[in-house]
């Protein structure tokens, strides 16, 4: 790709995302998604791969119904209340449509057809793209709207996406939607705390973008793009292929590593708000995920697969290692000991 | 029951009386049947005159409604069991340590049921071609004659091609589902031809109707001896085309959605065909390490 146009689309997401965290207007709010919406159509679609096209055309549907369906429903609460602050969603009709507006965004089940389909037919950095930077400006909105949200429409919508993260997750052979599903599983963590705790939401997610960056960054570094190619990636970058285990457990919530931190914290809040069965719903749930990273993690790094002793060595050099993917893998591994700094300071 | 067919029918002779005065522009459509061409009835050589309606072939049973859905729910519980126990059917051990499967084999007139074979007769052309099992059910035989005629219609240029085609994987309540061949990265063949050239194609059914044409095609060359034949053909070499002209910007095949399988033949030489096919495989070829065997059209392509 042009570097010129790399610049552009770059920009433009970022622009878009600044547009949205930092607005008070609705109309605001809308124009920074329909720039991050635009600006990643020639990032998803660069390869110019038919199955990208077809990524494309997907999340270019989703999310341009989701920003229509937002400004509706910004414009029916202003017919209604008189003002378009963001804050001030207060009528509950309004108020559901955004939540579902948001949900289409995000990808939250039952809007979560199209995540896993466009994740697959995208390169692994803008896949990271998609399951970062882009999960940021609909969060934001819902973390600003939380206090007049739906419970009911949020906690179904949480569940489900917990159960169908961890189930649809099981099966999958591909890494990309293995993380897709992951990222789903996820926003239902994030979705059940934002009543009661939008802190800890905010917490979830930027733990949950650590974890993935790594994971991201380093499938990028040996070109994992399913499980085949997984099991020989030990020949590649040995070092790697653990520390991508143990992010992948991280990711799964496993004691002590940092991914176990949110779902703690999110637990005890929610055992303290007197809502036990659903923290035990929750929690139950995602041991599906956790299931699934313990099989491939016992599959790629402590048995040895199939190969041949020619088979690893591509004829290209490899890349260097990013030396990124160090820090983010050591923080996303080893944060749990500095868990009460990080409640002093959230 | 019976009084919608009645309905139904004599709404359809009605239209067909007044068609010719076009009463009904707004009802015309609903009156007549979907398939009839309002203002020309212009039918291609090869297809068949449309007798009964499409509506008219239902068959309102209630109690074959009954069987279909008992059918469909034990098949939608066969794949939730097949889904606990891991990709595929298989525990994942299985899949991480397959390095072969055989897809299709031909041994029964079952194995024959689940591939279609079409010709140039559909576009008026004159080939013939047919599918049986071979000697001691231990092959299929795909057989014909090619026939380079050119149907006189005034718009066909070429003609002369047979083919053989799977049909593409179903699952519970008719909903399509796809082949996960990423485990994999050769065709494995055992044939045994006549000499003749075959294009082998796979389509993997795209979601946007804009692709539906899209193929990846590559040869399969038979020797034409006695002795059987193992082909392998790795899928970097499959080319991309759409309506049958190679495309331009070509790009390697992705095997985690394939829908069917096929083999072509249209060499134009006239006369008769003939391809045993024992089973068709896919192989893991740890040696083949080619990714792509084309050029992509990327004019400064990353190293």
């Amino acid at each position: 790709m042009s570097p010129h146009t790399k610049l552009l689309a770059s920009m433009s997401l970022l622009l878009g995302t600044i547009i949205t965290t930092s607005s008070n207007h609705w109309m605001m709010a809308w124009t920074g998604l329909e720039i991050n919406t635009l600006a990643i159509i020639p990032l998803i679609s660069k390869s110019h791969h038919p199955r990208a096209i077809e990524a494309t055309i997907k999340y270019f549907l989703v999310q341009a119904a989701a920003s229509a369906l937002l400004l509706f429903s910004s414009m029916i609460n202003a017919w209604s209340s008189g003002q378009w602050d963001i804050p001030q969603m207060n009528h509950p009709m309004p108020c559901l449509l955004m939540t579902t507006a948001i949900a289409m965004k995000l990808g939250l089940v039952p809007f979560h057809f199209w995540f896993p389909e466009v994740l697959q037919g995208t390169s692994l950095i803008t896949a990271l793209l998609l399951s970062t930077l882009m999960k940021l400006p609909p969060l934001t909105l819902l973390l600003l709207t939380s206090h007049s949200l739906n419970p009911t429409l949020l906690t179904i919508m949480a569940i489900s996406s917990t159960a169908l993260g961890g189930w649809m997750g099981l099966n999958q052979t591909q890494t990309r939607k293995i993380l897709a599903f992951s990222s789903i599983s996820h926003l239902g963590w994030m979705t059940i705390i934002l009543l009661y705790y939008p802190k800890l939401t905010l917490l979830t997610f930027y733990l949950y973008t650590m974890m993935t960056a790594a994971v991201f960054l380093t499938l990028n570094t040996t070109k994992t793009l399913s499980l085949k190619t997984m099991m020989t990636a030990w020949t590649k970058a040995p070092m790697l292929n653990t520390t991508l285990m143990l992010t992948l457990l991280s990711l799964a919530g496993l004691p002590p590593l940092t991914g176990f931190l949110p779902k703690w914290l999110i637990l005890q809040e929610l055992t303290n708000q007197e809502l036990t069965p659903l923290a035990t719903a929750t929690a139950m749930l995602s041991l599906l995920g956790l299931f699934f990273y313990l099989r491939l993690a016992y599959h790629s790094t402590i048995t040895l697969p199939p190969n041949s002793t020619t088979h690893m060595n591509l004829w290209h050099t490899n890349n260097p290692t990013n030396t990124i993917i160090a820090s983010l893998t050591s923080t996303s591994t080893l944060l749990l000991p500095l868990s009460p700094m990080i409640l002093a300071s959230i | 029951m019976a009084l919608t067919i009645t309905w139904l029918n004599s709404a359809y002779l009605r239209g067909r009386c007044c068609r010719q005065k076009v009463l009904h522009p707004l009802l015309g459509p609903l009156l007549s049947d979907s398939m009839s061409k309002l203002y020309s009835s212009y039918r291609r050589p090869g297809s068949q005159p449309e007798k009964k309606r499409s509506w008219q072939n239902t068959d309102f049973s209630f109690k074959k409604g009954i069987d279909v859905l008992k059918t469909q729910l034990s098949m939608l519980k066969k794949e939730t069991e097949d889904y606990i126990i891991g990709p595929g059917g298989h525990p994942l051990s299985h899949y991480l340590l397959e390095q072969t499967r055989v897809l299709w084999e031909f041994r029964s007139q079952e194995d024959l049921k689940k591939w279609v074979i079409s010709s140039d007769v559909e576009i008026g052309g004159k080939s013939e071609v047919y599918l049986k099992l071979g000697r001691n059910n231990q092959a299929a035989l795909l057989y014909g004659t090619l026939n380079t005629e050119v149907p006189r219609d005034g718009e066909t240029k070429y003609s002369g091609y047979c083919s053989m085609r799977a049909k593409p994987p179903v699952g519970s309540f008719a909903r399509k589902k796809y082949y996960d061949w990423s485990n994999f990265n050769s065709l494995y063949l055992r044939v045994r031809g006549d000499g003749r050239p075959w294009m082998v194609n796979i389509y993997t059914d795209p979601y946007f109707s804009h692709q539906k044409d899209d193929l990846y095609n590559y040869f399969m060359f038979t020797r034409g001896g006695p002795y059987w034949e193992e082909i392998k053909i790795p899928f970097s070499k499959f080319f991309l085309s759409s309506r049958g002209r190679v495309q331009d910007d070509q790009h390697p095949i992705w095997l985690d959605k394939i829908s069917t399988l096929g083999f072509t033949i249209g060499d134009k030489v006239d006369g008769p065909f003939q391809l045993e096919i024992d089973f068709i495989g896919l192989l893991n070829d740890r040696a083949h390490t080619e990714e792509f065997a084309y050029e992509t059209y990327e004019k400064n392509p990353p190293v």
